[in-house]
């Protein structure tokens, strides 16, 4: 079986339904590039995006940068900004509106098409040069630029957003130093803002996550043996630099480390501790500060935070997937697939698996309701009798600990 | 429709919980048939389902006297009875700017109460790159900027600036609602320009789903509601309840419309877009009030005057028939529409205003962060009306995902006839909340019996936010109460205020974190955080009415079907009682309970919690001599108090106020794991 667009639901009992649905796959996400400010989108909504290409650009060190007055774009300078006095007089505006005079103004704030395969400094800096200075607006300049040249040293560029106009004068969050941001996935940009947001529709299917962390990334995915459902930290190699490694039930930190180290793109796990998420924000935030930044790493946990194996449906899936191009997106937490067919495992629609709890992560077939049941502490919880494939007893599980596997 | 049914549903649509109860006349008046609760991802219809067919069995003739004639097949009385619902309002965000530190933080305090979740920074400390990176932020919902009524040399200087730089950062994000309070209001003229531009902002639809930044949002947003950019100006109405409400006059633009939320086919790709994080099982987010079809039904002869709030899940919104159908019935009530509105700028009192100080920007900013149906605030509501009913000082405590509410009301003035009433709403307040900060996670281990290391405890709490209802028994449960008791704890400390109003007559437990609790459990962790002395009676929101009760619009209607259901809704879980004063190390004297049939005496130990048996339905008067004087209410020696039963018995607490524990981990682990074992045998189970 595979699916290539969401499949119908098949009929299960109303008992069946009340165990809550796990989306394994969905198709078309949307997904998201946070901006801020001194950073600029590269693309335009409707662009169409490949993996690799530049969808924006950020500037780390983004500083306040007093900008001074701008020209606006018929080479008058910009009318200063007027502070809290009253609004404008409306009877005036028939003796200065011309029809040419609100076509510029509105061509002004229309902006211009960008070239999709744009890099820093070509042809869309130099379109956007000629709009209106409006807040968020691209600006490159230096210490001469403010008439600030001081004699003996080399004139510094620095670039970034604008960010308000105040007394007629700009300000701008800039720095010298830029990153660029590749897209991980195929889609369509659906909006695109400097210092605020990108937004992709993907697409092709992806597989959601409970958290993720690092950076967008993509590699090819490895699905490695696992023993136990655990993956030693030693197996992550050099030989699989590159590589999307799906890790098992949980990521330790000392493999976070020794998989960056090896220039792997990313690990896929079923839980990852906070412990873990704070080195690897840590870690992520000395990266950034150095000059020399390495290859983006991400990392995604489909379950949590408590360590649980990761389900054998999406196990199977990950492993029918080895060898192919995916892309860890961590806003919100997907592991894509370019590919619009997935190949899906075929499964029992009675099949469970417990979530949390004593018998987190183990998996079986739903039996029957068992009503209202008392459970550990004198809880009662509606509860369900299920059996679990390596055992020949039923063990009665709270409803609310199961989740049942929807394609 | 054959003929007007005789009872409705209520439900409260919760970020974890799904409560739905069935409220129907009998024996003349109105009472609560039955109720049930579920996961939020369980399907609501199939709920209401299994809960009629229940009533069905248990009772026909009941049954049948509620459909007023023969009953028709359940799933159409589903479809065509009446609902009365509120849903929990998504924590939302909210970037506080000010001139000054000191500004700051009063602003930080009233948007914190209102429930928002809040970032600030003041331009005395803060860089302008760094406040634009709050306000650009796409995870922030609104701005406050905000100065003293007559700003002062310190902010003054600074709002020019501010003001730019909102309107700038409004300019990028059009979909930013900006709010100006006190002198900072005089800036409104820098936002006129915003106008045009959110008025091109459009969100874009292609092939089904929506993008822009609706694709991200929590609220739903009806496209005309850009085009009607609006300045509105917002300040607190007193009624004489308590009650308040904001009083919104527009200054530019045309009047508040309703905005009705259309069924939209579009919404499933979106929707997949957004649940892509989450299971599908997960906690319910706000994008399924698209789901939501408001009926509005107009007044006509013969029948009863009203707007229902209908929740369609199942069926199909865009069938007439079904909508019909629904529209058929009515409640003789209005209750509050789940229809948002999102003024663009908003002026507002400062941050001084109202007394307390900042309850008038408390009330403006939480109208704009809540649904207008919204469960939280309906349950203060709930209780002041109550508070009405029964003439009695009540508070409440309702711990949930998305934060907690602490309410007192009570009846002031001669004659009872108006209620002061009070409440905080903070998103910190969640039992499990969204990267919860060091000190939450240190209230976490400070409650906890078992022993937690820091990252352990932020797992759990992890976790439980994204599983509310995994793990609900064993060691789970206990999890749960203690982290439902460190939610309170912060609530405490956010409100020293509250904290010092005198013991109220009644304490009500509300939220779904207390409902699976054992109800023994439930009242100590009430003891173990209302440290004042006095004696109080202590009972539960069992049914998870007083949300859905409280979208009701007249308050007269509310407070009469709270005289018809306070009996039934109010779960008793007893009565405390809590002296302070009482010497530690020996015998604190003794108490005689007198029943109607029987008597008891019980010794009493300074530093211990001791429960009586005493079922629900039972009073007594229970004759305190304590061998010093102690506080309880009066200073003396002797008392002579009235007590009521519940499922936890009778509580006397004789241990300190405020509560003192060994800072030791371990000897405070041990403490609270002898009180609690004294209230929860099971859980060593």
């Amino acid at each position: 079986m595979s699916a290539v667009k969401p499949p119908a639901g098949r009929e299960i009992s109303p008992e069946l339904a009340r165990v809550a649905g796990r989306r394994v796959l969905v198709f078309s996400p949307t997904i998201r590039f946070r901006l801020g400010p001194g950073d600029r989108a590269l693309v335009e909504p409707g662009d169409s995006v490949v993996p690799g290409m530049p969808i924006a650009e950020r500037t780390p060190d983004a500083e306040l940068i007093d900008v001074g007055r701008l020209d606006t774009p018929n080479g008058m300078p910009r009318k200063p900004a007027k502070g809290p006095s009253a609004a404008d007089d409306k009877s005036l505006e028939p003796l200065w509106k011309e029809d040419r005079v609100e076509a510029a103004a509105a061509s002004a704030m229309t902006r211009p098409p960008m070239a999709v395969r744009a890099t820093p400094g070509s042809a869309p800096i130099r379109q956007d040069r000629r709009r209106a200075p409006v807040p968020g607006k691209w600006w490159v300049g230096g210490a001469e630029r403010r008439e600030k040249l001081s004699k003996g040293k080399p004139a510094v560029r620095v670039g970034g957003t604008l960010l308000f106009e105040t007394h007629g004068r700009w300000r701008a969050a800039a720095g010298e130093r830029h990153q660029i941001v590749e897209s991980p996935v195929a889609g369509v940009v659906r909006d695109a803002r400097n210092a605020v947001e990108v937004t992709i529709e993907v697409a092709g299917a992806a597989m959601p996550g409970a958290i993720a962390a690092g950076e967008p990334s993509r590699g090819y995915l490895d699905v490695p043996r696992l023993t136990d459902g655990e993956l030693w930290a030693s197996a992550l190699d050099v030989g699989r630099a590159g590589a999307v490694v799906v890790a098992g039930s949980r990521i330790s930190a000392q493999a976070i480390s020794r998989a960056r180290a090896m220039s792997i793109r990313g690990l896929i796990a079923g839980s990852v501790g906070e412990g873990e998420l704070r080195d690897l924000e840590a870690s992520e935030l000395r990266q950034k500060a150095s000059l020399a930044p390495s290859v983006p790493f991400g990392l995604i946990a489909l379950d949590g935070h408590g360590r649980r194996p990761i389900a054998t449906p999406i196990l199977a899936l990950l492993a029918a997937m080895a060898g192919r191009e995916v892309a860890i997106v961590t806003d919100p937490p997907l592991l894509v697939f370019d590919v619009a067919e997935v190949p899906l495992p075929e499964l029992p629609p009675d099949w469970i698996r417990v979530r949390s709890g004593v018998h987190a992560g183990r998996e079986g077939r739903w039996l029957e309701s068992a009503g209202f049941y008392r459970f550990r502490g004198g809880i009662h919880l509606d509860a369900a009798v299920v059996r679990f494939f390596d055992e020949t007893d039923t063990t009665v599980i709270p409803v609310s600990d199961l989740e049942r596997f929807v394609f | 429709m054959t003929s007007q049914p005789r009872a409705f549903f209520a439900v409260d649509l919760g970020s974890a919980t799904t409560a739905a109860a069935v409220l129907g006349h009998v024996g003349g008046r109105l009472r609560l048939i039955a109720h049930t609760a579920a996961p939020a991802s369980v399907d609501l219809d199939s709920m209401l389902i299994g809960l009629l067919a229940q009533v069905g069995r248990i009772d026909p003739e009941m049954f049948e006297e509620l459909c007023a004639g023969d009953p028709p097949d359940i799933p159409t009385l589903v479809a065509t009875w009446p609902r009365v619902v509120a849903r929990t309002t998504p924590q939302r965000r909210i970037a506080v700017l000010a001139g000054s530190r000191r500004q700051r933080r009063r602003l930080e305090a009233a948007a914190l109460r209102a429930g928002w979740l809040v970032v600030g920074g003041s331009a005395d400390e803060d860089d302008p790159v760094a406040l634009s990176r709050m306000v650009l932020s796409i995870e922030t919902n609104a701005v406050l900027l905000g100065a003293d009524h007559s700003p002062a040399g310190d902010e003054k200087r600074h709002l020019p600036d501010l003001a730019a730089l909102v309107a700038a950062a409004a300019q990028s994000r059009p979909e930013l609602t900006v709010v100006l309070a006190g002198g900072a209001a005089g800036y409104e003229s820098v936002f006129a320009a915003l106008a045009d531009a959110r008025s091109r902002h459009q969100p874009i639809v292609s092939s089904g789903v929506e993008s822009g930044a609706g694709a991200f949002e929590a609220e739903p947003m009806a496209a005309e509601s850009w085009e009607k950019a609006q300045t509105k100006l917002a300040s607190p109405r007193t009624e004489t309840d308590g009650e308040a409400a904001t009083d919104e006059a527009v200054i530019d633009g045309e009047p508040p419309e309703e905005t009705v939320a259309e069924p939209s086919d579009s919404q499933g790709p979106a929707a997949d877009s957004l649940d892509a994080g989450q299971p599908e099982a997960e906690p319910r987010d706000a994008e399924e009030t698209w789901a939501e079809v408001l009926v509005t039904v107009e007044p006509g002869a013969g029948e009863p005057v009203g707007a229902a709030t209908e929740r369609v899940a199942a069926a199909d919104p865009a069938d007439p028939a079904t909508v019909d159908a629904q529209a058929a019935v009515a409640l003789p009530f209005v209750a509050a529409e789940a229809s948002p509105v999102f003024p663009h700028v908003l002026l507002a009192p400062d941050a001084e205003a109202g007394q307390p100080a900042g309850a008038s920007l408390q009330q403006v900013l939480e109208g704009l962060r809540a649904f207008p149906n919204d469960s939280r605030l309906g349950v203060a509501r709930s209780i002041a009306s109550l508070a009405y009913v029964l003439d009695r000082s009540i508070e409440t405590v309702e711990i949930g995902l998305q934060g907690g509410l602490w309410s007192r009301s009570e009846p002031f003035g001669e004659g009872h006839f108006t209620v002061v009433s009070s409440h905080a709403c903070l998103a910190d307040a969640s039992f499990a909340p969204a990267n919860p900060s060091e000190e939450a996670i240190d209230s976490v281990i400070a409650w906890s019996t078992a022993v937690l290391d820091r990252h352990k405890a932020m797992d759990r709490l992890n976790d439980l936010r994204l599983t509310p209802w995994g793990e609900a028994d064993g060691e789970g449960a206990v999890f749960r109460v203690t982290a439902a008791k460190a939610a309170f704890a912060r609530l405490i400390a956010a409100e020293p205020e509250m904290a010092a109003n005198p013991m109220p007559e009644l304490l009500i437990a509300a939220g779904g974190v207390f409902a699976s609790a054992p109800p023994s459990v439930v009242a100590l962790a009430m003891a173990d955080l209302v440290r004042r002395h006095g004696v109080c009676h202590i009972a539960a929101d069992g049914a998870r009415l007083f949300g859905p009760l409280g979208v009701i619009e007249d308050e007269s209607e509310r407070r009469r079907l709270m005289a018809n259901l306070a009996d039934d809704i109010l779960m008793p879980l007893g009565s405390l009682i809590l002296p302070a004063g009482v010497r530690q190390g020996r015998s604190a004297g003794h108490m005689r309970l007198k029943g109607a049939s029987s008597a008891a005496e019980i010794e009493l130990h300074a530093g211990v919690i001791q429960v009586v048996d005493l079922p629900p339905g039972r009073a007594a008067r229970a004759d305190l001599d304590f061998r010093d004087a102690v506080r309880l209410g009066n200073r003396a020696r002797h008392f002579s108090v009235d007590v009521g039963g519940g499922l936890g018995g009778l509580l006397v607490d004789l241990r300190d106020i405020p509560m003192r524990i060994s800072d030791r981990p371990e000897s405070r682990r041990a403490a609270l794991e002898a009180w609690q074992r004294g209230m929860w045998p099971e859980v060593d189970e």
